[in-house]
This record gives structure tokens, C-alpha cells and sequence, in this order.
């Protein structure tokens, strides 16, 4: 493994992790009014993935229950305001004073991009998993091709 | 009633998403994705009920005005192109299920779930009252038919796959680029509005993007002589994903571009796509002829039948809609049919080639009524739907005078016949002495394949049986399409 020999892309890659998820989670909010959304944050979320897989660190493994669960929760945000008798993808704006943090306005559209965020990060999990990436990070220097199923 | 809209394209995502969760459990996992998908398909039946005795249904997602937000249009059109659709995905869908276990069966652990996320990208094409949207659904069915067409990764598939993926990118591109230049023409991308806005603009640029339209969804559609992706890449892909793609992609282009050029009075552009129909119908028919094998020469057919419905387009007369709204109904469950017959035949003999296989009409009479009944129909023959789609195409071409493109359709028609001629001579009569290297699958599921392909042939059939209420429905349709304002006023007013 690339972490296992290397300190500097070991820890580089685990120092780096939390401020990129922090970023992730910024988009997430600012999505409501401003560029960002469940999109962004998930490809920024991807992108860390993707750096623990290919040095080999930790990361989360059920890909196509992300990806499944991910459409189940944009499923029904969107028909949900129908049977309360609104408009389909309808939003309801929650604001709530915290503190430290200040008024934080939220509402349907944050499980919405949740959701999102589910779909695209167990998409690029998926992706690496098709390509091999875990097994590449095990044996970096014998880069052997799967065998075809 | 935008309660059921909604349900048509976010059941089969939900089923998409219960295929992925149980995709370990075969079953369960079958079940679940045939039911979200039958839900859809009867939800799309009450839509067409709804439509046709109420009127056009609008719904505004979110609640925005069709100024800034996206609507869904279920107009008669839509509601009765969505669940012919959507039947037959689910039919399709059955007959996977019995096919799964032989060889020429789509790995279920995914056709599933792509198949469910391809029908909402269907319905959202169908229903959508946007470019942009449109645009969407159009990535929506490619991207999952990209993945159905490819992952058995044959390398056959992967070579006709790669001009498939390029062709469709391309006219990918061109569409977004297209609807930036309508919105910089309009200033709006919703249909309604454009149907308003588009007649007003210089005659230069409207039909600029009358023709850079006509492109785009031309080469969805396959006309000549954009239809190089098809007949390569159709026959490699394991059966059931064949007869999903011949029955609905190309269709899916020729009613975008049905909906978009009516509703925007691009009359002018009317000559130029009867000889491109009239074109695509020749080069479909002999492109047929030429080929020695069951599924090559039903995706030439396939080609060749988008001619008949963009020349009843291209004619611009109420008529003509008309003819090729029916044809267009008519045709997606005959061409998904023969395909299904295909698949059949390849289970039965071990190949789909002419040469290598023969005396299944003795054999398996059943087989070779399911395929007479849809071939006939798809030559034209009374008294199947085909024939009574190609009588509304073609005499509407008398009616305007247009003598040319209706001999064209007539010969292209015998050709198409003869083809079919080629079919029956080479699978159903002859004697099966000579396929010692064929090598016919397990008998396991045959029941349910064949049982789904009858299941398709009596839709069919039910086709012809209600050719009347259907050219009623049909003719009203086109007359919204053609007087937009009752479209404009549906979509704007409420």
C-alpha cells in the first residue's frame, strides 16, 4: 500500500480529508441560495474518496446502497408536497436560530441534496470499485490486470 | 392527477433504486422492479383516460411560473405516445426475466435497474414542457442505453458501442448548443412560450433553428443519413435491450421532433424532410434486404420506418400529423414484437442467422404466428395497425398533392415485405437438417418469454382493433399540435 510505505501521502491525504469534507459540507448549505448544492458537495466528497482509495486509507464501502438509497430520498421529497396537496418538488424554508452559528435557513431542499450527494458519492465509489482501484492501492508495483469475469 | 404524473417517472426510479438494494436476492429484486414499472404503465393508462375526456394537464414542479420554472405537459399527444411506452418496457421486462438464465440474456443485476432509470428518462422525454428538460431526459435514456448496450462487453459490442456513444455525444452536444441559441433568440426555452415567440423571429434565424433541430433530433431518430450508429450497434446487444431500443429510442427523437417543429410552425422545412423521409425509407427497405440476419435486417426495418412517420410530419397538414402520430403508435409495439420473436427464435435455434437455422414453422408453429402477425402489420398489410398507419400517411400525401413521396412510401413498403419474405423463407420453412453448430439454450424460462411476446402480439392486435377510437384520439392530438394556441393558453394561462 502507498500509505503504508509513504508517511508523507499517508498523512498528507488524512490531514487533508477533514477540511475537504468541511468545504463538502459548506457547498451542501450554500447550494440553498448561492453556487454549490448536493452535486458539488458530493464531487468534493467523491474526490476525497478517491484519494483513500488509491493510497489504500479507510473509506466507506457500500457503493450501491448509496447510490439506491440516495434516488429513495429524492423520491420522496419530490412527492411528498403532493400528498400535502402542493406542488410536485415543492419547497418548505425552515429557519432556526442557533448558536455561534447564527440564523440558519434550511428545509425539504437539504434531504434533497442529501440525496444528491448519496447518488453522486456511491456512483464514484462505484466507479472505482469497477476499475479496481482497491486492488491497485494493495500491489502498486505489479500492476496486474483483472481477470474478465 | 399530477399526483399519477409524477408517479409515472418516479416509480420506475424507485424500482431502479430497489433493483440496486436487492440485487443478490434475484426474485425479490425482479419482482420489485416489474412491479415499479407496472405501476407506471397502468398510472400512464389513467393519464391517457384523464387527458382525453378532461383536456391537457399541466403541472408547474415547485410551483414556479413557465416563465422561470420547468413544467410537465400530459397533452393528448403526450398521453397517448406515454403508455404504449411504458407497456412496452414492462413487457420487455417479463420476457428479460425468462431470458435471463440463457446465454443471450443482459446480466440482471443491471438491466434491471438501467431498464427503470431508461423508462423515467422515457417518460420525462414524453411529458416534459422544456428544451432543457428534454435535453435531460434525452442524457437520462442514453446514458443508462450506453451501459445496457456494452456491459456484456463482447467485442463486438464494444466496437459498434464506441460509434453508438460517439454519434449520440455529438448530437448531444449540438442539442445543448442549440438550445443556447434559441434561448438567445427568445429568450425562453419552455415550449409553449417558444411555440409563441419562434413564428415571430426573421425567417433566417427561425428556421436555422428549425434545421439545427431537425438535425439533432434527426440523428436520435436515425434518418438518412444520420443512421450510421444503428444497425451496427442494435444487433449485438443481448435481445431484450434490442427490442427496448428499437421500440422506443428512435421514437422517442421522431416525437421531439414532432412536438417541436408542429408547435412551431416550421412549415418551410416541410420539402426538405419528405426527400430525407422519402430517402431514409429506401436506404431502411434495401439495407434490409441486403443483410442475412433475423435482428440486422429488423434494425434496417427500423430505419426505414422512421421514413413513414417523418413524411407525414414533413407534410405539415393536420392529415399528415395525424398519420404520423398513429404510425408512430402503431409502430413501437410491432417493432418490439419482432424483436422479442428474435430473441425467441435465437433461444429455440441458437442463432438469429438466416443460413444457420430453418423448419421452425413446423417445429414451433406458435413462434411463426407471433412473427407473421407483426410482420404483416409492419409491411402494411390490412387488416393490421400498420395498415391502416401507412393508408393515413400515405393519403395525406395525396391529399396535398405530394404524389412523389407516396409512390416512394408504397415501394419502400413491398421492399419492406420482401425482406420480411427473407425472414420467413430462411427461419420458419426449410428443413433444420443442417444446424449441427447451433446450440439451442436450456428450456427453462420459455414459458415467460413466450408468454410476454403474446402478451405484445395481442396488444398489437388490439391496436388494429381499435384503429378507429385511436385515429379519433390521434387527429385531435395533431389538431392541438398544429393550432398551438391551445397549447400556448394550457401551459401559460394556468
Amino acid at each position: 500500500m502507498i500509505a503504508s510505505s509513504s508517511p508523507i501521502v499517508r498523512l498528507g491525504i488524512r490531514a487533508a480529508s477533514p477540511p475537504a469534507v468541511m468545504v463538502g459540507v459548506y457547498l451542501l448549505f450554500a447550494g440553498h441560495n448561492q453556487p454549490g448544492g448536493g452535486f458539488a458537495a458530493g464531487l468534493v466528497f467523491g474526490a476525497v474518496v478517491a484519494l483513500r482509495t488509491v493510497a489504500g486509507l479507510q473509506r466507506p464501502s457500500r457503493a450501491h446502497e448509496l447510490m439506491a438509497i440516495g434516488i429513495l430520498i429524492i423520491a420522496s421529497v419530490a412527492l411528498l408536497p403532493i400528498i400535502w396537496g402542493d406542488a410536485l418538488l415543492d419547497q418548505h424554508v425552515v429557519s432556526v436560530d442557533i448558536p455561534l452559528l447564527g440564523k440558519i435557513k434550511t428545509g425539504s431542499a437539504l434531504p434533497f441534496d442529501l440525496g444528491v450527494t448519496a447518488v453522486v458519492v456511491g456512483l464514484l465509489l462505484a466507479v472505482l470499485d469497477g476499475l479496481g482501484a482497491p486492488e491497485l492501492a494493495e500491489e502498486p508495483a505489479t500492476l496486474r490486470p483483472r481477470s474478465l469475469r | 392527477m399530477s399526483f399519477l404524473i409524477a408517479m409515472v417517472m418516479i416509480a420506475p426510479l424507485v424500482a431502479a433504486s430497489a433493483g440496486i438494494l436487492l440485487r443478490r436476492r434475484a426474485r425479490t429484486r425482479d419482482i420489485a422492479t416489474m412491479a415499479g414499472l407496472g405501476v407506471a404503465a397502468l398510472g400512464s393508462f389513467a393519464i391517457l383516460f384523464e387527458v382525453a375526456s378532461n383536456g391537457t394537464q399541466v403541472i408547474r414542479v415547485g410551483g414556479w411560473s413557465p416563465t422561470v420554472g420547468i413544467v410537465l405537459v400530459a397533452d393528448l399527444f403526450a398521453a397517448l405516445v406515454l403508455p404504449i411506452a411504458l407497456s412496452i418496457i414492462l413487457i420487455v421486462e417479463v420476457f428479460a426475466v425468462g431470458q435471463r438464465r440463457t446465454a443471450w440474456g443482459a446480466n440482471p443485476e443491471l438491466a434491471g435497474p438501467l431498464l427503470g432509470v431508461l423508462t423515467a428518462g422515457v417518460a420525462l422525454a414524453i411529458l416534459t414542457g422544456d428544451l432543457f428538460t428534454l435535453f435531460v431526459a434525452f442524457e437520462l435514456i442514453l446514458v443508462s442505453s450506453y451501459v445496457l448496450l456494452t456491459h456484456q462487453g463482447k467485442r463486438g459490442q464494444i466496437r459498434s458501442g464506441m460509434t453508438y456513444v460517439v454519434m449520440n455525444l455529438f448530437a448531444s452536444t449540438l442539442f445543448l448548443f442549440g438550445v443556447a441559441f434559441v434561448y438567445a433568440a427568445t429568450g425562453t426555452i419552455n415550449i409553449a412560450l417558444l411555440a409563441e415567440r419562434i413564428p415571430e423571429l426573421d425567417a433566417g434565424i427561425r428556421l436555422g433553428i428549425g434545421a439545427w433541430f431537425f438535425v439533432v433530433f434527426g440523428t436520435k431518430a436515425a434518418i438518412f443519413p444520420l443512421f450510421s450508429w444503428l444497425p451496427d450497434s442494435y444487433p449485438t446487444a443481448p435481445t431484450t435491450i434490442t427490442a427496448v431500443f428499437a421500440g422506443l429510442l428512435t421514437k422517442i427523437g421522431i416525437y421531439a421532433m414532432i412536438r417541436f417543429h408542429t408547435l412551431t410552425g416550421m412549415d418551410e422545412l416541410g420539402p426538405v424532410m419528405l426527400v430525407v423521409a422519402g430517402l431514409t425509407m429506401v436506404v431502411g427497405a434495401l439495407g434490409a434486404l441486403a443483410q442475412s440476419d433475423v435482428k440486422r435486417i429488423l434494425s434496417f426495418h427500423v430505419i426505414s420506418q422512421i421514413g413513414y412517420m417523418l413524411m407525414g410530419l414533413g407534410l405539415f397538414s393536420a392529415a399528415g400529423t395525424t398519420g404520423a402520430i398513429l404510425f408512430l403508435l402503431h409502430h413501437m409495439p410491432v417493432k418490439t414484437v419482432l424483436f422479442l420473436v428474435g430473441g425467441l427464435i435465437e433461444n429455440h435455434e441458437g442463432t438469429s442467422s438466416l443460413d444457420r437455422s430453418g423448419g421452425l414453422a413446423a417445429r414451433r408453429p406458435l413462434i411463426a404466428a407471433m412473427f407473421a402477425i407483426p410482420a404483416l402489420s409492419l409491411a402494411g398489410l390490412p387488416p393490421f395497425s400498420g395498415f391502416v398507419a401507412k393508408l393515413a400517411v400515405i393519403s395525406a400525401a395525396i391529399d396535398e398533392a405530394s404524389i412523389g413521396i407516396a409512390v416512394v412510401a408504397l415501394a419502400a413498403g413491398a421492399l419492406t415485405l420482401l425482406s420480411m419474405t427473407k425472414i420467413w423463407i430462411g427461419v420458419f420453412w426449410g428443413t433444420d437438417a443442417d444446424q449441427a453448430e447451433a446450440t439451442p439454450a436450456a428450456p427453462n424460462n420459455r414459458r415467460l418469454m413466450t408468454g410476454a411476446t403474446a402478451l405484445a402480439v395481442a396488444g398489437t392486435l388490439a391496436i388494429s382493433l381499435l384503429a378507429g377510437p385511436i385515429f379519433d384520439l390521434s387527429q385531435r392530438a395533431a389538431n392541438e399540435l398544429r393550432s398551438a394556441d391551445l397549447y400556448i393558453d394550457e401551459v401559460t394561462s394556468r
